[in-house]
């Protein structure tokens, strides 16, 4: 090691005792392509987030989590899957995840049309997953959480929390069940859904 | 000037909210902001023993006159604070309804400091265990049945009925009577003054006997 080096400068006067470190050349190399890998990823990351404006989609709208059911959009009587017109793009659902569950437990919702998922947490950290589709994100107190997608196959899905909450989080799923748009179309005609 | 700007962006809030259609009454009014549970937190347990006493909020009577070991009245201590407060608030607020409206007479002459002190006297007080010999039956208590999308009692609870901090009353050493007639009342919506119907939820899954074994199970337990 070269002996003026600002390293072996510091470490004499620490009083460190001045050794040869040995790097092997094969060693170097990988040092420093895993250097230009973390810096490149990290100048990508930053373009993202300062010019194309790429953030955690959940850290837009903040809540208080303590009194979501006095009223707003959470209010207790404003949950689940909001009504809509046929000519809608967008159904809009609205949860509730709470130790432990998701509120409404169950919701009906058609499938190749998108739902727009808003969901904000009474209490702690939640997560919310349904498998098989790509519906997943965290719902952090304070913090609406809203994602967008599309179920393009009917059926019956659970949907998950995947952050631990508590001793309740394996209890933590409720039930999304998923309809043909014909089925969806026969439960709006029957008036189930407004 | 800096008032006038927040009297503007406040104004701009609470206009929208205003606006929106009145929609239905919360099932309670309580919310547990960082406040509610540091007031909760901070009240006065001597005063509280003394509101209990008789002749201090109804006339000729104490909460001991009610809350005894003879009647079907829950049992009150060592109950936790933040539990007791929220019934206070309901009961007063009419978001939780007592049959005879007793309670809800007695909690409209309560202050917002008075419920604290209440809460905090009965907090303090030691908890009356169950005789011993708890089982149960439904297996509800410790894990819950996945089909029914039921969760365990004890993952709010607690493993020995204790309660949680934040609004989870004690279950264990309850009177039997009380804890089925509560869970009826849940589960035919008498009681809901339990936020997004978590509780109500629960009990509509339960048959009475499965209501009965539960009651059973945390009134015996020590």
């Amino acid at each position: 090691m070269n002996p003026n080096s600002w390293i072996s400068k510091t470490r004499s006067e620490l009083g460190l005792i001045l050794q040869d470190m040995q790097i092997e050349h094969l060693e170097k190399n990988w040092i420093y392509l895993a250097t230009a890998m973390i810096g490149f990823m990290v100048v990508i990351l930053s373009i993202g987030a300062v010019f194309l404006h790429l953030n955690p989609p959940s850290h837009w709208e903040t809540i208080d989590s303590a009194s979501l059911h006095l009223g707003g959009e959470f209010a207790e009587d404003k949950l689940g899957v909001q009504p809509s017109k046929p000519s809608d793009v967008i159904i809009q659902v609205k949860l509730v995840a709470a130790r432990y569950g998701f509120f409404p437990r169950e919701i009906v919702v058609p499938a190749d049309k998108k739902i727009q998922f808003r969901m904000a947490s009474l209490d702690v950290l939640h997560g919310a997953h349904i498998p098989m589709t790509n519906m997943s994100t965290m719902i952090v107190p304070g913090h609406i959480s809203e994602v967008t997608t599309v179920f393009p196959k009917p059926g019956e899905y659970p949907l998950l929390c995947n952050e631990y909450c508590g001793m309740g989080h394996d209890h933590m799923w409720s039930k999304v069940t998923v309809l043909s748009q014909n089925d969806w179309d026969a439960r709006k005609n029957e008036g189930k859904q407004p | 000037m800096k008032g006038f700007l927040l009297s503007l962006i406040c104004l701009g809030l609470a206009g929208p909210v205003l606006a929106e259609p009145s929609s239905e009454e919360p099932s309670s009014k309580v919310a547990w902001t960082l406040e509610t549970l540091n007031f909760v937190k901070k009240g006065n347990a001597e005063n509280g023993k003394i509101l209990t006493e008789s002749g201090k909020i109804l006339t000729a009577k104490s909460c001991a006159d009610c809350h005894n070991e003879t009647s079907s009245n829950p049992q009150l201590d060592g109950q936790l604070p933040t539990y007791l407060y929220k019934q206070l608030v309901d009961y007063k607020n009419g978001n939780r309804k007592d049959p005879a409206a007793t309670m809800n007479d007695w909690a409209s002459k309560l202050s917002e400091q008075n419920m604290a002190d209440l809460a905090a006297y009965y907090g303090k007080q030691a908890a009356k265990p169950g005789k011993g010999g708890a089982s149960d039956p439904t297996g509800i208590v410790s894990v819950g049945d996945g089909k029914r999308m039921e969760p365990a009692c004890s993952s709010c609870h607690g493993g020995s009925g204790q309660g949680e901090k934040v609004d989870t009353p004690r279950l264990a050493g309850q009177k039997a009577v009380y804890l089925e007639n509560t869970l009826l009342d849940y589960r035919e919506g008498k009681r809901a003054n339990d936020i997004y119907s978590r509780m109500r939820l629960i009990a509509s899954k339960l048959s009475d006997l499965e209501i009965e074994q539960l009651a059973k199970y945390y009134s015996t337990l020590d």
